[in-house]
């Protein structure tokens, strides 16, 4: 591992100031001390959030919830409000990882995680997102890669069980940055990486997520499939939410692209008809218009079809 | 004393001690983290190595700059490059321990050794390796092919000429058999993935060699590391106290045990040398994939006529001394079948070298055989196990003459049949309106070890408390042996286990002892603690008869007393006190293998599984397995093994499959993320009875090893029982969703395992 300096920081408001592409935020530190270990991020120094009043607080706002960027995986788990009021990131939340890493996760750093196609991650390998050339997993061993927008520079998946049921419940992150706070919807937030821009969230470098603000959503799920029964990031997932406010139903797909996947033809399927049987049907084989599988990958259309199919049947 | 001299144990239930679910001895060290592991050592000055891995899978060596690496704070020492290993060579080809030219992406290219872990790993970063990339071949098919690069300079990449073994005329009988069934099945390469990865540490000191190893074999290691580093076995002493998962993988030295040596006779300090999960995966065996081209010929009643197997190999880069798969030993041996043959070939490819795996060959020609052999029977109509009983054979064929337990695989099948309900399973399966199916699968499985391997030696000494001393050198694994031994010297003094203490893992402490492999502990050690145990017991007859003034065979023992003819007693401890300083020490040994006596261990399993036909998932809801291990030492030892090998049956069915990129020739799921073991959610209730039959042709005490023998039949019953739920059948595993939604879509390509047109069974059409 390089060599960095820590920091710890009291106030978040000084957080901006201390950030830049050199000097990175540290939360759970689930993922970043991974990379770190492997060399694929090397930071000059690591400001600690954990010590700060960035908030671990879960509120009950105005039609919803508030959350504070601290707060861990294992406490939304156990939140009984949000399992009644949100329960699909109840269900993002608790097929998420593992206990231990859900102790400290935090809901931000869920966000902001990075892939873990087996390329991006391999020392000795040097991917495109990783700051070589080139991706080998789109003609390599693809399996658990993307169905969806292959044409980019990248085809792995957004690892994040709750990015896509935020992405559903139409969820919203409050960024402090230098310039100030302001809100943007976690559908926002995370975007492909660009030639330009090598990430997958367009979070400026000084810019720090200080809450999560989730509106409810009672008639919500997230369905995962996975190969062993835990631990194990999504084949496929589907998170379905109806708006409480009104009353639209919202479709997001995990492991099937580079961000969490709005299902927009499922969700044109279901326009104007409510939940029946038969719009349901319509909207499960619409899932997967527009998919493009990669050669060992066709078998995530008919999962989503299926997730899909059992999500809305769930809701409705 | 002589094992063979002794009577046979009585059978039945007539023993006191032996054969009772002791909890094992280091269960509450283990469990409160107070079990000291080759890992959690720490010796004084100590000093931590990082190794330089190629990340090539093929390439030359042209030159190792260390010069800043060298520089590196805590730096002590760093060594590599062809005279970096000081003439060690390793290998079954004999390759130096750095080899000049990089056979798989892992193989070791140098070391080094500094004050702390982080500082050693810096400095491998810092290492400058100049590599002439080689062209590479990762995959059997395409190791054989004739654009493949050659690996080791043989033909095909093959280790050796295919190794043919034919019985009768198999072309012919195939050809008048009404009924064949053909197929070639695929089974992946898969990792042991201990928790404790390979590791040890070693103190070079003038004359001598201490190594604190994590192995199966503490003469095993004492022994080739000796021989690699010129020493005499004596100057090397081997010492494991717990080990954290072996596996198989760890029957044999790894690199860990020379570079260590090397550095701490370099830096004349303590070094101690541990692979991270990269190396393990894929740098310390493997399982290797297979495949398997079988043809099975039937009359139109299910009796076999002939089996012909073309069954094919990945050694990886090399070859290692404790890679033993015989593919060929099911197709030969399991069934009663005058036409038999098998050609085994082995290849290289530029991946990490094979090594024995549990049940190693056994588990995927399981596989292979016992998927043909329910086609068969649903080909022919005839219950699964009922076409079993018809083609059992008492016989060793290739040897014509009984197996030491000839009767064993009926009996089992009546008790798994009874045990599982497998006559009241549903028939056929039943429908879902959920697109949730289930399915039950069986499999039978032979073993071709679980008997002794010589030599074994033991000694008892008496205290003059009256406790015993048991002395040997072999390893306990985290197997109970330490706790089995204990029993089988109690029994033997009619002590209670508690009293008898038991040392093990120590080359110093004795005569050699075998590797923890082939299922050979309980069977090699029992028999010789067994004897060492009766020696004492003579040994305190005779005392007590001089102190008694009495023939020897006037006295008996009886639970701590020792009583003459006429009555007279004196204790244990009072015949010991008498005698002392003198004492009683006995001596027991098993040092021959009877060869006059085909062994083997039979078993079988039944699964149940639910296949969600929307998700592609596979769920096993219930295993049964019914193993033969002879007589039982300790039901809960016995019963803790069958659930491992369960275990690790679900995860080579399911989930686990090491998956290499062809182009890069790399594997891209190194790491316990992704290369998936079961988890616990991941598996069922088990359900586990042994057939607790003495085998006493086998052994004087009816012993069978039981470490290997249940994983065997696991995956080929929950093939099949996937086949029963949906009339599909797999001839590639693991079973991912992947590989299930493609076949459900009939979407797969030609070639991806996958057959439709055996769908005579239940399930969607």
């Amino acid at each position: 591992m390089n060599p960095f300096d820590y920091h710890q920081v009291a106030e978040a408001a000084a957080v901006p100031a201390r950030l830049s592409a050199a000097v990175r935020p540290l939360a759970g530190g689930t993922d970043l001390l991974t990379r770190l270990k492997a060399g694929l991020d090397q930071p000059d120094a690591l400001v600690d959030l954990k010590a700060s009043d960035l908030g671990w607080a879960i509120d009950r706002v105005d039609g919803g919830w508030r959350l504070g960027a601290l707060v861990t995986l294992s406490r939304i788990q156990d939140h009984p409000g949000l399992r009644a009021d949100v329960p699909a990131l109840i269900e993002a939340v608790s097929q998420a990882a593992t206990p231990q890493l859900r102790n400290r996760a935090t809901i931000a750093g869920n966000l902001l995680q990075r892939p873990r196609c087996g390329y991006f991650r391999h020392p000795g390998v040097q991917c495109w997102l990783a700051g070589g050339e080139g991706c080998p997993a789109r003609t390599g061993r693809n399996e658990h890669h993307a169905v969806f927008d292959t044409d980019g520079p990248c085809v792995a998946t957004h690892p994040s069980d709750p990015a896509a049921a935020l992405t559903a419940l139409g969820a919203t992150v409050t960024v402090l940055g230098g310039n100030g706070e302001r809100e943007l919807a976690v559908a926002d937030l995370l975007r492909a990486p660009t030639e330009d821009r090598r990430v997958e969230h367009v979070l400026a470098d000084d810019a720090v997520i200080t809450a999560v603000t989730v509106p409810s959503a009672p008639r919500s799920t997230y369905l995962k499939a996975m190969d062993r029964a835990v631990w194990a990031f999504a084949l496929v997932g589907v998170a379905a939410a109806m708006s409480a406010a009104d009353g639209e139903v919202r479709l997001v797909a995990s492991g099937v692209a580079n961000t969490p996947w709005r299902l927009a033809g499922a969700e044109a399927a279901l326009a104007g008809t409510g939940l029946t049987p038969d719009a349901i049907d319509r909207a499960a084989a619409a899932a997967t218009d527009g998919a493009a599988p990669l050669a060992e990958n066709g078998y995530k259309l008919p999962l989503l079809r299926a997730l899909t199919h059992r999500a809305l049947t769930a809701i409705a | 004393m002589d094992e063979y001299d002794l009577p046979t144990w009585p059978p039945g239930t007539d023993l006191e001690t032996a054969g009772t679910g002791e909890t094992r001895r280091e269960a509450p060290a283990k469990v409160t983290g107070g079990a000291v592991y080759s890992s959690d050592l720490r010796l004084p000055g100590q000093l931590y190595t990082a190794i330089a891995r190629s990340p090539h899978p093929h390439a030359r060596v042209r030159s190792i700059d260390a010069d800043r690496a060298r520089g590196l704070p805590g730096v002590v020492a760093v060594i590599g490059g062809e005279e970096g290993g000081e003439g060690v060579t390793w290998y079954e080809e004999s390759v130096p321990l750095f080899s000049p030219v990089a056979r798989f992406a892992g193989d070791e290219v140098a070391a080094v050794a500094a004050t702390s872990l982080e500082a050693a790993r810096d400095a491998v970063r810092a290492l400058h390796v100049d590599y002439e990339v080689l062209p590479h071949v990762v995959g059997i098919d395409g190791a054989q092919g004739p654009e493949a690069p050659s690996i080791h300079g043989t033909p095909a990449n093959r280790t050796a000429d295919p190794k043919v073994e034919e019985r009768g005329d198999v072309a012919a009988a195939l050809a008048a058999a009404p009924v064949v069934i053909e197929h070639t099945y695929r089974t992946p390469t898969a990792v042991h993935n201990a928790l404790e990865t390979h590791g040890s540490a070693a103190w070079w000191q003038p004359d001598r060699l201490t190594i604190w190893a994590s192995t199966q074999g503490v003469t095993q290691v004492a022994r080739m590391t000796a021989k690699a580093l010129g020493l005499d076995q004596s100057q090397v002493r081997v010492i494991t106290e717990h080990v954290g998962g072996g596996f198989g993988a760890k029957q044999v030295p790894w690199k860990d045990v020379a570079i260590a040596a090397l550095l701490s006779r370099r830096t004349g300090r303590p070094v101690r040398c541990a692979y991270d999960r990269h190396g393990e995966n894929v740098a310390a065996g493997k399982r290797g994939a297979t495949r398997q081209r079988v043809r099975i010929g039937a009359d139109t009643d299910g009796h076999l006529l002939a089996i012909d197997a073309e069954l094919v190999g990945d050694s990886g880069a090399y070859q290692t001394a404790g890679e033993a798969a015989a593919l060929w030993g099911p197709y030969q041996g399991l069934y009663h079948c005058a036409n038999v043959r098998t050609s085994v070939t082995y290849v290289y490819t530029n991946t990490g070298p094979a090594v024995a795996f549990r049940a190693p060959g056994y588990v995927e020609a399981a596989f292979a055989l016992e998927s043909a052999m329910d086609e068969l029977a649903r080909r022919v109509d005839v219950d699964p196990i009922e076409l079993r009983r018809r083609n059992h054979t008492g016989i060793d064929q290739q040897q014509g003459r009984p197996w030491s337990s000839p009767d064993s695989l009926p009996l089992i099948y009546d008790r798994i049949s009874a045990l599982a309900g497998w006559d009241g399973r549903p028939r056929p399966a039943p429908p879902a309106d959920d697109g949730v199916y289930r399915g039950w699968g069986f499999a039978t499985s032979d073993w071709l070890a679980g008997k002794p391997s010589p030599p074994g030696y033991a000694s008892v000494e008496l205290r003059t408390d009256g406790s015993a001393e048991v002395v040997t050198t072999v390893q306990d694994i985290g197997t109970g042996t330490r706790t089995m031994l204990a029993q089988v010297a109690a029994e033997e003094l009619q002590l209670p286990a508690d009293e008898v203490r038991v040392t093990v893992g120590d080359t110093a402490a004795g005569p050699p002892s075998p590797t923890s492999s082939g299922s050979a502990t309980t069977p090699t050690m029992a028999p010789a603690v067994r004897a060492a145990a009766a020696d004492a017991r003579r040994q305190l007859v005779e005392a007590a008869a001089r102190q008694l003034d009495c023939p020897a065979a006037e006295v008996t023992l009886d639970h701590g007393k020792l009583v003459a003819a006429n009555g007279d007693t004196r204790t244990v401890a009072e015949v010991l006190e008498a005698m002392s300083p003198a004492a009683v020490h006995g001596w027991g040994q098993l040092v021959e293998a009877d060869d006059s006596v085909s062994v083997r261990t039979f078993g079988a399993a039944v699964a149940e599984v639910s296949v969600d036909t929307g998700t592609g998932e596979v769920r096993v809801t219930r295993v049964v397995s019914v193993p033969d291990c002879g007589r039982v030492l300790n039901p809960r030892l016995v019963k803790s093994q069958i659930i491992g090998g369960v275990t690790q049956g679900i995860g080579f069915a399911l989930t686990e499959s090491q998956v290499l990129d062809a182009d890069l020739g790399l594997p891209v799921n190194d790491s316990l993320e992704e290369y998936l073991v079961p988890t616990v959610l991941d598996i069922c209730p088990i359900e586990a009875e042994p057939l607790d039959r003495p085998d006493t042709v086998a052994n004087q005490l009816g012993v069978k090893g039981i470490g290997e023998p249940p994983m065997i039949p696991v995956a080929p019953a929950i093939a099949n029982a996937v086949f029963d739920a949906i009339g599909i059948r797999f001839h590639e595993l693991p079973l991912t969703r992947r590989r299930v939604l493609d076949a459900l879509a009939g979407a797969g390509p030609p070639g991806d395992g996958v057959d439709r047109r055996d769908g005579s069974g239940g399930g969607p059409a």
